[in-house]
C-alpha cells in the first residue's frame, strides 16, 4: 500500500474519531451544566484543558472565558484556528478522504462530504443556534455512520486497518486525557458532597459513552477509583484505554505481521505490545488515586511516540 | 496544404412540423447549421426516430423531472471538476443535458476508420520527428515549423518508448459543418481529459431514460477502463502479467482530479502523486508501507514540463527526479509518451492530411478545417488582409484563450492582432469560422427543447496492435443561445453520445 495513502487513511480515522469525541464531550457537558451544582468555571474550563487548548484559548478570549459555556462551545465547535474544533476536524477528515477517493468506498466519501457541507454551508450553523442538542447529535451520528460504513463497505485489508489504527490511537489518547483532567478536577474539589461527586463521575462516563457499560460492570458505589479503573482497564469496553491500545496492536499486526521482521513498522508494534502489557499489569485493585495521573501520562506519551514512529516508518515522512 | 473551402452558408429557417412534435413544437435551427436530430424538412433523422417519438409524447413536466433527477445524481456522487479561483479547491458540477447526441452507425463507421487512420499517421510522424526526419528531407513539410515549436525538446531525439507506442490515448475534437460533414478541429495527443464524463453520462442516461436507451440499440462505453488498463499493460517494459501500472495525478486540487480517481478506481490500479514515486538505478519505485515497489507503467495526467525537475523545469518542486533517465533507459513506460506536443501543435495541424498521404499512402478519410499558417509568407499576407472574416488562434494556447474572433471583433482588437502576427508569425494560425451543428437541448427556464451548438471528442486508444476507438465520446454543448463556446469553463455542458450499433 502506498505510504501517502496509508497516511491519509490513518488521519481520516483520527479526525472522524476526534470530531465525534469533541461533539460528544460538548454534548454531555451542556447536560451536566444544567445540574447547577458546579460553577460554570468548573464545568467548562476542563474541556479546553482536555483538548490541550488552555493557552491559545485564554489568550484569545481572556481570563474569565473558561466559565462561559457559550464561548467554550463556540471555540471548540467553530474556531478554524483550533485544530481540535469540530469544524476543523471535519474539514480535515474530508480533505483526507478526498485525497484517497479511489481507496475509500463511495458511502464513506459521501457521508464525510455531506457532514462537511453540513458544517460549512450554513445548515449546521443554523441548527447549532436553534437546537444545540440536535446539532451535536447530528455530528456524532454522521461520524459514527461513516466509521460504520468503513467496516461494511470496504475491503478488510490494509486501508481499513490504517483507518482504524488511527481511530484506536485517537481513542486511547482522548479517553486518557479526559480521565486525567476530570479526575484531577474532581478529586481536588473543595467541599465535596457525595451526591455531587457521583453526578460528576457519571458525567465523565457519559462523555466517554461509558455510562451504561459501566453500570453493567459495577454495582454499588460510583467512586473515582471505580470509574478511573473502568476507563483505563475494562477489557470489554471499546473506549477504555486498554481496549483501544489492544485493538491498535491488532490493526498494526495485520498491517505488519510480528513475524515479518524485514518489514518496516516493527518498533511501533513492539511499543504497543509493551503498553498493552503495562496496562494489564497496573492492576485495577492496586489503583491508588495518585497513580491515575502517572498511568495516563505514560499512555499519552507512548501513543504520541507511536504516532511519530508510524509517520517515519510507514507514512514516508522519514525519507 | 489543405485546400481552402468557401464556407459561406445558406440562411434558412427550419421548423419541425411533424404531427407528433409535442415538446419539439417550436424547434428552431439557426440558419446554416446542421441539426443532429432534425433534417431540413423538419422530420427527425432515421437514427433518432424512436427517441424523437418517445420524447415528443412526453409532457414538459416529465422531461424537467428527468433532467432534475440526472443533476441530483451527479451532485450526490460528487462528479465534479475543481475551479482554481480560490485556494480551497471549490468544486463544480459539469452541467449535463439528458437529451442525447446520436451518431448513426453509418456515420460512425467513417469516423472510426478516419480516426484510426489519423492517429496512426500522427504516431508515425512523431517517430519520424524524433528519428530520421524523412518528411522534412523529402520536402513534404517545412522543418523549421517543428524545430521552432515550443513543444520540441532536443532531449527526446532518439528516445524510443517501450512497446513502440507514443499516442496511447488520443482525444480528437470534431465539429460538423453546415453540410453535416465531420471535420477535425484539433488533436489532443498529450493528456486528453473528459472520458470519465462519457462513462458517467451513460450511467445517468440508463438510470433516467431506460426505455429510450433500450430502444435506441446503442454501443456500450463501459469497457473503456478495461481496454485502457490492457493497453497500458501491453506496452510495459516487463511481462504484462507482472506489470504494476499507476495513474499519476498532480493531486486533489487539479481540475480533473475527479477523473483521475475515476480512472484509477475503474481500472483497479493505484493513484499516485509525484511524491509517492522515486527513481533508483534508473528504475521507478512507489513508496509503500512495505517498502519500495517497482512501477512499470505510468499513466500520467501531469504536463510533461512538471514531470522531472532534473531535465525540465529545474525550479519546479513538482515531479519525480530522475524519471526521464528511467524512461530513456526503457525501464518505465510513460503514457502518453514525452514530446507528443509537436504533433498536436496548431501550426502542424494543417499538415496532417499530408502526413497521412506520406506515411500511409492513403487519402485522408476525415476532413479538417482549412487553415492559414502565418509562418508562411503568402498565408500571413492573406490573414492580415482578411482579419475580419477569420478566427485567429495562438498556436500554444488552449481553452479558448489567445483568440481573435474576426467577425465579432472590434477594429482595435484587429489592429492589435495584426501587430502581433506581424511580429511573431510562427505563433499564429487562422481559420474561417465554421458553423457548428446543433442538437436538441433541454431549456429549463423555458421548459422546452431548444437547439444548441455541439462538438464531439472521441477517444482513441493505441496499443502495439494499433488503434481502437471508443464507440461514443464526449459531446460538449454551448448552453447559451447563439454561443459557439463549448468549454466547461465558459458556459459549456455535456451530453451523452449514443453511437448506434451497426
Amino acid at each position: 500500500m502506498i505510504s501517502r495513502v496509508a497516511d491519509h487513511c490513518f488521519w481520516l480515522g483520527r479526525y472522524l474519531e476526534r470530531a465525534e469525541h469533541t461533539a460528544r464531550v460538548l454534548h454531555v457537558t451542556t447536560t451536566l451544566s444544567l445540574d447547577a451544582e458546579l460553577s460554570p468555571e468548573q464545568t467548562w474550563a476542563p474541556i479546553v484543558i482536555v483538548f490541550g487548548e488552555r493557552e491559545p484559548f485564554y489568550k484569545k478570549h481572556g481570563e474569565g472565558a473558561g466559565g462561559d459555556g457559550e464561548v467554550v462551545q463556540a471555540y471548540m465547535t467553530w474556531d478554524e484556528d483550533n485544530w481540535s474544533s469540530v469544524v476543523r476536524s471535519v474539514a480535515a477528515a474530508r480533505e483526507n478522504a478526498r485525497s484517497i477517493r479511489d481507496v475509500v468506498s463511495l458511502e464513506v466519501w459521501e457521508i464525510t462530504n455531506e457532514l462537511y457541507l453540513y458544517m460549512t454551508a450554513g445548515e449546521g450553523r443554523q441548527q447549532y443556534n436553534d437546537n444545540r442538542w440536535t446539532f451535536y447529535r447530528t455530528v456524532r451520528k454522521a461520524c459514527e455512520l461513516c466509521l460504520g460504513f468503513t467496516q461494511s463497505t470496504m475491503l478488510h485489508e490494509s486501508p481499513l486497518d490504517f483507518i482504524w489504527l488511527g481511530v484506536e490511537l485517537e481513542r486511547a489518547g482522548q479517553t486518557a486525557r479526559n480521565l486525567d483532567v476530570h479526575h484531577h478536577a474532581f478529586t481536588t474539589l473543595p467541599n465535596k458532597h457525595e451526591v455531587v461527586e457521583t453526578a460528576l463521575w457519571l458525567s465523565l462516563l457519559r462523555s466517554c459513552s461509558g455510562f451504561e457499560p459501566f453500570m453493567k460492570r459495577h454495582r454499588g458505589a460510583v467512586t473515582g477509583r471505580s470509574v478511573a479503573s473502568f476507563l483505563l482497564h475494562e477489557p470489554t469496553f471499546p473506549r477504555s484505554v486498554r481496549h483501544a491500545v489492544e485493538k491498535a496492536y491488532d490493526r498494526l499486526s495485520s498491517i505488519r505481521p510480528p513475524e515479518q521482521l524485514h518489514l518496516p513498522g516493527g518498533r511501533s508494534l513492539e511499543r504497543l505490545a509493551m503498553l498493552s502489557a503495562y496496562l494489564v499489569e497496573e492492576s485495577p485493585v492496586l489503583l491508588g488515586e495518585d497513580r491515575v495521573h502517572d498511568i495516563v501520562t505514560h499512555v499519552v506519551d507512548e501513543t504520541t511516540v507511536v504516532g511519530n514512529e508510524l509517520a517515519q516508518d510507514l507514512f514516508g515522512y522519514g525519507r | 496544404m489543405a485546400e481552402l473551402v468557401d464556407v459561406a452558408l445558406p440562411s434558412t429557417m427550419v421548423t419541425a412540423e411533424s404531427e407528433k412534435t409535442g415538446l419539439f413544437a417550436p424547434y428552431e435551427i439557426p440558419p446554416g447549421a446542421f441539426d443532429e436530430w432534425i433534417d431540413a424538412s423538419g422530420a427527425p433523422r432515421p437514427a433518432v426516430k424512436k427517441a424523437f417519438e418517445t420524447l415528443g409524447a412526453m409532457p414538459p413536466s416529465e422531461l424537467a423531472h428527468v433532467q432534475l433527477l440526472a443533476e441530483r445524481t451527479l451532485l450526490n456522487q460528487g462528479v465534479t471538476f475543481s475551479v482554481y479561483s480560490d485556494n480551497r479547491g471549490t468544486e463544480k458540477i459539469f452541467p449535463f443535458c439528458v437529451l442525447p447526441r446520436v451518431v448513426s452507425a453509418a456515420d460512425w463507421e467513417i469516423l472510426d476508420r478516419g480516426l484510426c487512420q489519423r492517429v496512426r499517421a500522427l504516431g508515425l510522424f512523431l517517430d519520424d520527428v524524433y528519428g530520421p526526419g524523412r518528411i522534412f528531407r523529402e520536402g513534404k513539410m517545412p522543418a523549421d515549423l517543428v524545430l521552432a515549436s515550443k513543444q520540441r525538446n532536443p532531449l527526446f531525439h532518439g528516445v524510443k518508448p517501450c512497446g513502440g507506442v507514443r499516442i496511447h490515448i488520443a482525444g480528437v475534437d470534431l465539429i460538423r459543418d453546415g453540410d453535416g460533414t465531420f471535420r477535425v478541429l484539433e488533436d489532443n495527443l498529450r493528456t486528453p481529459s473528459g472520458v470519465s464524463y462519457v462513462l458517467e453520462n451513460r450511467l445517468i442516461s440508463k438510470r433516467v431514460l431506460p426505455r429510450m436507451v433500450e430502444e435506441a440499440r446503442i454501443q456500450r462505453v463501459d469497457l473503456y477502463p478495461a481496454k485502457l488498463a490492457e493497453t497500458l499493460a501491453r506496452v510495459s517494459p516487463v511481462d504484462p502479467e507482472k506489470t504494476t501500472s499507476v495513474v499519476l495525478t498532480p493531486g486533489p486540487y487539479n481540475s480533473a482530479y475527479f477523473e483521475h480517481t475515476f480512472l484509477a478506481r475503474t481500472m483497479g490500479i493505484e493513484l499516485v502523486v509525484p511524491d509517492d514515486l522515486f527513481v533508483d538505478g534508473d528504475c521507478v519505485y512507489v513508496r509503500t508501507t512495505r517498502g519500495p515497489r517497482r512501477v512499470h507503467v505510468i499513466y500520467r495526467r501531469i504536463d510533461e514540463a512538471f514531470l522531472d525537475p532534473e531535465v525540465f523545469r529545474r525550479d519546479s518542486l513538482l515531479g519525480v527526479r530522475g524519471l526521464f533517465r528511467a524512461y530513456k533507459a526503457g525501464n518505465v513506460t510513460i503514457a502518453n509518451a514525452l514530446g507528443n506536443g509537436v504533433a498536436d501543435d496548431k501550426a502542424v495541424y494543417p499538415f496532417v492530411p499530408e502526413m497521412i498521404r506520406f506515411y500511409l499512402s492513403e487519402e485522408p478519410i476525415l476532413a479538417q478545417v482549412p487553415t492559414y499558417v502565418c509562418a508562411r509568407e503568402s498565408d500571413k499576407k492573406y490573414v492580415l488582409e482578411h482579419l475580419e472574416e477569420l478566427v485567429v488562434k495562438a498556436v500554444d494556447e488552449a481553452g479558448g484563450y489567445g483568440m481573435l474572433m474576426g467577425p465579432t471583433s472590434t477594429a482595435e482588437e484587429r489592429e492589435e492582432f495584426g501587430r502581433r502576427i506581424a511580429a511573431e508569425p510562427r505563433k499564429y494560425i487562422a481559420q474561417p469560422r465554421i458553423e457548428l451543428s446543433t442538437c436538441p437541448t433541454w431549456d429549463d427556464a423555458g421548459r422546452r427543447i431548444v437547439s444548441r451548438r455541439v462538438d464531439l471528442r472521441p477517444y482513441i486508444l493505441t496499443g502495439p496492435d494499433g488503434p481502437w476507438v471508443l464507440p461514443g465520446g464526449l459531446t460538449r454543448v454551448a448552453l447559451r443561445e447563439g454561443s459557439y463556446v463549448v468549454n466547461s469553463s465558459q458556459g459549456g455542458g455535456s451530453k451523452d453520445t449514443w453511437v448506434q450499433k451497426p
